[in-house]
């Protein structure tokens, strides 16, 4: 194996993934404080405000405390099983990030020489730079990626239904219940909404879809806004968010699924959830929102708009898309378990399924 | 039709997220409570005190011990002696009990020269069951407690540090 | 052999509490369940237990008050005054019109603080966590009021046979009159966030429906009685205290659902805050306290008095024996009754809808159990 393929296969990729990783559970942390704050506010509360300055630093104090607390495992559980399902739910969350395109093919060329310039002979940089997806601004490109990303990210939920099933206890076991139920119904809508997307964009790879909009000339969201709702509903349902957010319930099943978990386990547990938020944020941004593109991307007029880096673009989207998770939040009563599987069955599947008919529909007729 | 078009559109939900967003950005109602200590009405029956004369110094209290038998959970006990000169009681011990006292207020309302009083003063906690029976020299003079919020108050001349213990 | 786990039982038994974030205290309640399906629920009680009603027989007439602010600390007022009504009826006491009007001003007021507790605590039970903060956020205001007039917050020790404590303190008109101007707007608040909201309207509408025969039946009162459609209400058909002299409907329900008990105690407090209102407006001068014996001796006797609390009809029977303490005191707690029903308005529910349900009796457990 030469040094080539070394580095553009392997160095620079987990690179790119422990700075994901490093950012996504920072991101992670001060997701919570933003949580508590938006929602204080909306409640006029200031909400956490103890530790660092308006509360800054809550989130570290947080972690410590999560670590430091004493590591239960209920006695009669069972104890392999109940150690791995909160990894088995964070894990997926994090994968998913591998294919997410945060910026553009190319966006990280220029970084690249910089830094491999010294080490290498120009020739070897261009080879290195030019390698499958190393230039661009995700982990990697696949052209199954949003087959992918659904995969992957419904094994999280199994780590809930394993959580709630080894913990041995009865509230646990009902919110495990709950959560493969509604799996299975939003799961379905969530898949249709997207394939009117799919359909537009003639392509799986996230990386294409975008680029589509780019040439498109247009967010998807403006073909599809049916399916930007639905997809948004189904992802607050995957994710396990009120009004959705029924394993857990604390007024009804006083934890659901991590009623007998505690310190670092629930922490695990915690994040996972934070984690699918962002996912489903960052995928309704590139799916329906034009990732990384500025708005108007191909308006002459609005090119200024192309000095703010794309990154910076995606990451506002995400942003947005996370408060409205967390405004809803703080709006909405929860609904209930057959309501819930009403409306996924009843009102969104056909609705979704609607949506591909007659998008199908017209993109054979008229284009 | 109309119903319809607004549970298509979501109306009622976004009326709800309307409510909530222009509250995001209300003026919060939080009071900041261990630095910023509420303002109590002048009524609030809460930590007990025995008043003394301003002008003379000596107790207001005559010992007529009605607090004492007013009281519905029976947790004052007057202590006097008769002063052989005079022939009228003078009080030497009080004790006023707050685990279990009431904050009814009746002790204060009977007592014919406001003697015991319930001031505004909340911050009842402490660290053992010993420490709520509050004894006569408390009674009168008040007693030092942990102040959480005074590290922020040094400003105006307090000068007990956050986390300095002192019993009463 | 595989041991038997709880999946092989057709039917699980559950605790709900008594620590459980919905039970409202320490309520429990033992459910058999079907799934998700409720089949039976027993409620257990008595972890509040102080025997309010035996430590009024050891106290005179003027030392029991206090005592029953604590059976339902949420209507303090209310259950102050119920007694007080009885010990006055009792020994024949005259109480000066300016304190029967505060005494109305008061209640009612209280039956909206009372109210705004439900509606937090009943609406972050079914998910709607906001609501929680903005009712008691007015709440607050109420109890402002009550520390200015009464002196304390939660168990007021409002007023005192023959009359109040003290007179009202000054700006404390000015400051009524500002809660009741700003509070319809409030209340529409309330109602922007939930009574049209497709996801409130699925969670109470046709949950814990029970028919007006059936609610007389149990011996419901207040408001689950009223949401049923019957208009009993203490205040309109036994008037007391004064009563008369105010205009107020008594709303009702068609479906007995929760929906509709919703809808009554939202229209229920904006009926107490037309109370407030007209009291303000012809609050007459005078004194605050009537002649009250210093020792208080009522003849012997059986005595009902009933108030109309914000759960329902609040009783206290008093037994005096001719001597200064009560020979026996009963409550009739309005919650101890609905509680009853709970079991029959569950069963077939899920667990979600149990939740709903027990906050839409609106129990306050330390009544129930005195
Ligand atoms: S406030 Fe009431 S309970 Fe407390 S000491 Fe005075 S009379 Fe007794
Ligand atoms: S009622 Fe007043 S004067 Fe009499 S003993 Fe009590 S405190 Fe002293």
């Amino acid at each position: 194996m030469d040094s080539v393929f070394i580095i553009s296969y392997v160095v620079i990729p987990l690179l790119k993934i422990a700075v994901i990783v490093l950012i996504l559970s920072g991101a992670i942390a001060y997701l919570t404080l933003l949580e508590r704050k938006v929602i204080a506010h909306i409640q006029v509360r200031l909400g956490p405000m103890r530790v660092g300055w308006h509360g800054l630093l809550q989130p570290i104090a947080d972690g410590l405390k999560f670590i430091l607390k004493e590591d239960i495992v209920p006695s009669r559980a069972d104890a392999l099983v109940f150690t791995l399902a909160p990894i088995i739910s964070l894990v997926p969350a994090f994968v998913v990030f591998s294919v997410i395109p945060f910026g553009p093919p190319g966006m990280l060329e220029g970084v690249l020489r910089w830094a491999l310039s010294p080490f290498f002979s120009p020739e070897t940089v261009q080879s290195i730079v030019e390698s499958g997806s190393v230039s661009g601004g995700f982990v990697t490109d696949i052209n199954i990626a949003v087959l992918f990303v659904l995969s992957v990210s419904s094994v999280g939920i199994l780590g809930i239904i394993l959580a709630g099933w080894a913990s041995n206890s009865k509230y646990p076991l009902l919110g495990a219940l709950r959560s493969s139920a509604q799996m299975v119904s939003y799961e379905v809508a969530l898949g249709f909404s997207i394939i009117g997307v799919l359909l537009i964009a003639r392509s799986l790879s996230l990386v294409e879809i975008v680029q589509k909009q780019q040439q498109d000339q247009l967010w998807y969201i403006f073909v599809q806004p049916v399916a930007f709702v639905l997809f948004f509903i189904c992802g607050m349902a995957e994710t396990n968010r009120l009004p959705f957010d029924l394993p857990e319930a604390e007024t009804e099943l006083v934890g659901g699924f991590h009623t007998e978990y505690s310190g670092f386990r629930f922490a695990l547990f915690f994040m996972a959830e934070y984690a699918s938020m962002i996912t489903a944020s960052a995928m309704a941004t590139t799916l329906f929102l034009g990732g990384w593109l500025p708005p108007f991307p191909s308006v002459p007029a609005f090119s200024f708009l192309h000095l703010v880096p794309p990154v910076i673009w995606f990451l506002l989207k995400v942003f947005l898309l996370l408060y409205i998770f967390i405004w809803v939040r703080g709006t909405l009563p929860r609904f209930r378990f057959d309501q819930l599987m009403k409306y996924g069955w009843k009102v969104f599947f056909p609705v979704a399924l609607g949506n591909v008919l007659v998008s199908a529909g017209v993109l054979l007729r008229f284009i | 039709m109309v119903n319809f078009l607004k549970r298509v559109f979501f109306v009622d939900v976004l009326a709800g997220l309307a409510l909530t967003l222009k509250y995001t950005f209300h003026r919060v109602y939080t009071e900041q409570y261990p630095t910023e200590k509420p303002k109590l009405a002048e009524r609030y029956r809460g930590a007990p005190r025995l008043n003394n004369d301003p002008e003379t110094g000596e107790t207001l209290c005559i010992a007529c011990d009605l607090c004492a038998q007013v009281c519905p959970e029976d947790l004052i006990v007057v202590g006097s002696e008769r002063d052989p000169d005079t022939r009228k009681k003078v009080l030497t011990t009080y004790t006023f009990d707050t685990s279990r006292c009431l904050f009814c207020g009746l002790c204060q309302e009977i007592c014919p020269t406001n003697a015991i009083e319930l001031t505004q003063d909340f911050e009842l906690a402490t660290y053992s069951r010993r420490n709520m029976v509050w004894d006569r020299t408390r009674l009168e003079q008040g007693w030092d407690r942990i102040d959480y919020g005074a590290d922020r108050e040094t400003a105006s001349g307090r000068e007990s540090s956050r986390y300095e213990r002192k019993t009463g | 052999m595989i041991e038997p786990t709880i999946l092989d039982a057709k039917e699980i038994e559950i605790n709900m509490g008594p620590q459980h974030p919905s039970t409202h205290g320490v309520l429990r309640v033992k459910l058999k369940i079907d799934g998700e399906k409720v089949r039976q629920a027993e409620c257990i009680i008595g972890y509040l237990h102080r025997g309010v009603e035996k430590i009024s027989e050891n106290r005179n007439y003027f030392k029991c008050i206090p005592y029953y602010d604590r059976t339902d600390y949420i209507a303090a007022v209310s259950n102050g005054l119920g007694f007080i009504l009885g010990v006055e009826k009792m020994a024949e006491i005259q109480v000066p019109e300016r304190a029967q009007y505060i005494r109305i001003m008061m209640t009612e007021l209280n039956r909206i603080a009372s109210h705004l507790l439900w509606l937090a605590t009943h609406a972050l039970d079914i998910g709607a966590m906001t609501v929680f903060l903005y009712c008691f956020r007015e709440r607050e205001e109420i109890l402002k009021l009550f520390e200015a007039l009464f002196g304390a917050r939660l168990t007021t020790h409002a007023f005192r046979i023959g009359g109040l404590w003290k007179d009202l303190p000054p700006g404390f008109v000015e400051a009524v009159k500002k809660f009741t101007d700003e509070f319809p707007a409030r209340v529409d608040e309330y109602e922007q966030l939930l009574t049209k909201n497709r996801i409130w309207l699925d969670r109470t509408r046709g949950i814990g429906v029970i028919s007006a025969a059936e609610a007389i039946e149990y011996g419901l009162s207040g408001p689950p009685l009223r949401g049923s459609g019957v208009p009993y209400d203490v205040r309109k058909l036994r008037p007391y205290g004064g009563y008369e002299n105010f205009e107020f409907d008594v709303p009702v329900g068609k479906n007995g659902d929760t929906y509709d008990r919703y809808l009554v105690r939202i229209e229920e407090m904006l009926q107490s805050r037309r109370i407030v209102e007209q009291i303000l407006q012809k609050l007459p001068s005078g004194p605050i306290r009537g002649k009250v014996p210093r020792v208080l001796k009522p003849a012997a006797g059986e005595y009902y008095s009933a108030v109309e609390g914000p759960r329902g009809e609040l009783g206290y029977y008093i037994v005096s024996d001719g001597s200064t303490q009560p020979f026996r005191v009963r409550i009739r707690p309005p919650t101890f009754i609905s509680l009853q029903v709970l079991d029959r308005l569950v069963r077939g529910h899920l667990i979600a809808d149990v939740v709903a349900i027990i906050g839409t009796l609106d129990i306050v457990l330390g009544e129930i159990d005195r």
